[in-house]
């Protein structure tokens, strides 16, 4: 059984077992109340499972694509509750939890702010149920897609404003079993931070 | 939710008969049985009572303690199933460790059902041992109860407090018990800002992420304690840049939530004081005090009263944080961040008289308005324009001179309003806190200038004048001694969080 957390786009927590399936899911959609909610969220999803913290075999996070400020809240709280309970965190691409269970070629497509999307393409699903991603995560101006995206055409397009965690966690344990490697354990920023080195001082007078 | 103890009344008695059904079942208490209790001379019988709902219990418990007898035996604790994994039960056999203390017992006793391993798991964090072993105890599921038993006099008293700070560049983790300092580990990402002259929120806020998990196994190895035997978690809450303590604030609820502890979400300024009580010379912080507090991100002077009920907010920086301005100067004179110690090393044997640079803030029809408040921006820009003057005449800028008098006018116009604050409010005392008292000159003068104005004045170690979790672990160690409740689950993270506002 995982505790599974996302924040790559709003908050989304759930528990999940390999047999049993989904046991209880949270989430909460508003894309600027990750630290607010997040608590509540873990609770809440603890309690409707009836699962107990030391029952639980990880925790599986969402590690993006996806706007910095809430990414991290998941991410840390992942860590954290996996460090408080002492065990694994599992990272999962939060991308691959969007096109889990779609058997057609698939473009997910997420809300990157600033103007850009985060995009990621997916050919179906394996035999063992997990989805089979051919390109990204990545960057780009939504006007570019085309451009950018190899196939571009080939795939059917699904803009995804919500991650679920239940996913996460499903795709988390397939991982498990079948001694797939996991997500990286660095979050999927996909920018660097928008800041360059100071030019000098300016002149005041 | 937040949850309140208080002592249980005859009043309360369908409440807590009706969670004493649901909780127990087959093997409740009969309503009589609880009447006799709640009225007995010998019971000490508390019920939770939630704000929000104060229809309904969200738990109670009861001790047996005999005065003069010298033993306790705790006879029942539950807790609502909406209410649990929020530390409830632990705070309330804390309570009632604390009542059989009052009542004289030197040792504690309770049985536990041996299929209940969330309730054995607290008992053994509170340091209970089993004793004995009562086979078929519980009918009619013919469940073992374990007897355990906790020696009041083994266990320290004092709240062991693990305390996250994440509201600027450093991932701070302290573990106190009670005043006593056991850990504080400090991850700086300064070196990561160097390079943009300042902190950038989204730089710092990324390196927090990367050094919480190891800051906490650093800490949890320094105290030499596990995370079973914490009381509570405490996490800054605000002021500070506001994605870097969101990665605080959800790394603490997740950990307390793990843990099924409390959790204290706390004010970083009010922490700056706190971390007075952690000195280790024996004196205490005497109150009221004033406090100034100087870093890179505040310059603050509060009036303190009160640790945990009563801070007050007598002035503020309008503009750029005095720490600030040591960076912007420094990169002025081409000194590197972080400008504080570089322009106190080039300003040794410069003339602090040499320029009069402007005091902000200090004309009387200023003091009118901004009595205790600070600006730094036109400091900063005096300097800028003089240094410009310089170097288009074609002139040498007598580098030790201009960072000698520019940290004059900072450390001048600080002390000269914080000790106005004592003055007016009649308090003799001044506490400093934050990173820009690690700047040899503030400390030098305000000792010059309370020692002439007859004010005591106090300065934490070093290493907890700067960020630090250990300050955030002993303000919240101040709140549970004092008997706060813990913050609801659902606070954030908030970058302008006032001084006055202690916990969240």
């Amino acid at each position: 059984m995982l505790l599974a957390i996302d924040t790559s786009a709003g908050t989304s927590v759930a528990v999940v077992d390999r047999d049993a399936g989904i046991l209880a899911e949270h989430s909460e959609a508003d894309t600027r109340r990750h630290a607010e909610v997040i608590g509540d969220l873990i609770q809440a999803a603890l309690r409707d499972s009836g699962v107990a913290v030391t029952d639980l075999s990880g925790v599986a996070v969402g590690m993006g694509p996806g706007p910095f400020t809430g990414l991290r809240v998941g991410i840390a709280a992942a860590r954290a509750f996996a460090f408080g309970a002492g065990k694994p965190v599992v990272p999962v691409v939060s991308h691959d939890a969007i096109a889990f269970g779609a058997t057609e070629p698939l473009l997910v497509v997420t809300d990157a702010r600033r103007r850009e999307v985060y995009w990621s393409t997916y050919s179906g699903t394996d035999g063992v149920g997990l989805p089979v991603r051919v390109a990204g995560p990545g960057l780009v101006q939504p006007a570019a897609l085309a451009e950018v995206v190899p196939g571009f055409a080939g795939y059917r397009r699904l803009d995804a404003a919500t991650v679920s965690a239940a996913s996460i966690g499903l795709v988390a344990e397939l991982l498990y079993l079948h001694n797939r490697p996991f997500a990286g354990d660095q979050a999927l920023y996909l920018r660097s931070p928008d800041v360059t080195p100071s030019a000098g001082p300016k002149r005041v007078s | 939710m937040a949850v309140l103890l208080r002592l249980a009344t005859l009043a309360d008695l369908d409440a807590i008969m009706a969670l004493e059904t649901a909780t127990f079942g087959t093997d409740a208490w009969s309503t009589r049985l609880m009447r006799g209790e709640l009225r007995g001379e010998h019971g000490h019988y508390l019920v939770a009572v939630d704000e929000d709902a104060p229809g309904e219990l969200a738990g109670y418990a009861g001790l047996l303690a005999p005065r003069g007898s010298g033993d306790g035996d705790i006879q029942t604790i539950a807790v609502a199933p909406s209410a649990r994994r929020r530390g409830l039960g632990r705070m309330l056999v804390l309570a009632l460790l604390d009542a059989a203390r009052d009542r004289g017992a030197t040792q504690v006793f309770l049985e536990v059902r041996a299929d209940n391993p969330n309730a054995r798991a607290l008992y053994d964090s509170l340091g209970f041992e089993e004793i004995a072993v009562r086979p078929n105890y519980y009918q009619p599921d013919g469940v073992d109860a374990q007897v355990m038993r906790l020696s009041l006099g083994e266990r320290a008293s004092a709240p062991l407090v693990l305390g996250i700070e994440t509201s600027c560049d450093e991932t701070g983790i302290g573990i106190v018990r009670g005043t006593t300092l056991l850990a504080n580990v400090i991850s700086s990402s300064m070196e990561e800002h160097a390079r943009y002259g300042g902190v950038v929120p989204e730089v710092a806020a990324r390196a927090h992420l990367e050094a919480l998990t190891p800051a906490l196994t650093a800490a949890l190895a320094e105290a030499g304690v596990t995370l079973d035997e914490l009381d509570a978690i405490a996490v800054t809450a605000g002021p500070g840049l506001s994605g870097a303590l969101m990665v605080g604030v959800g790394a603490a609820k997740a950990l307390a939530i793990a843990l099924d502890k409390p959790i204290y979400a706390v004010n970083h300024l009010v922490g700056h004081v706190g971390a007075d009580v952690l000195r280790d010379d024996g004196t205490q912080i005497e109150l009221p005090t004033i406090a100034l507090l100087v870093s890179g991100g505040h310059t603050s002077v509060l009036l303190v009263r009160d640790l945990v009920s009563d801070v007050e907010l007598l002035g503020e920086t309008i503009d750029d944080a005095a720490g600030e301005a040591f960076d912007k100067v420094a990169r002025l004179l081409g000194l590197p961040y972080p400008g504080g110690p570089h322009i106190d090393r080039v300003a040794v044997g410069g003339d602090p008289k040499a320029i009069r640079f402007p005091r902000g803030l200090s004309l009387p029809k200023d003091l009118e308005k901004h009595r205790y408040d600070f600006s730094f921006s036109g400091l900063k820009t005096a300097v800028a324009r003089w240094v410009e003057q310089r170097r288009d005449a074609g002139d040498d800028v007598p580098i030790a001179d201009v960072a000698a008098s520019f940290r004059e006018a900072v450390v001048d116009i600080l002390l000269t309003k914080a000790i106005a604050a004592c003055r007016d409010h009649d308090i003799p005392r001044l506490l400093l806190g934050g990173g820009v008292v690690a700047n040899a000159r503030v400390r030098e003068l305000a000792a010059e200038r309370t020692a002439a104005a007859g004010i005591e004045l106090r300065v934490p170690p070093l290493s907890l004048c700067t960020d630090n979790g250990a300050m955030i672990a002993a303000l919240g160690a101040q709140l549970v001694m004092a008997g706060k409740s813990p913050s609801d689950l659902h606070f954030g993270a908030d970058s302008t969080l006032p001084a006055t506002i202690i916990q969240v």
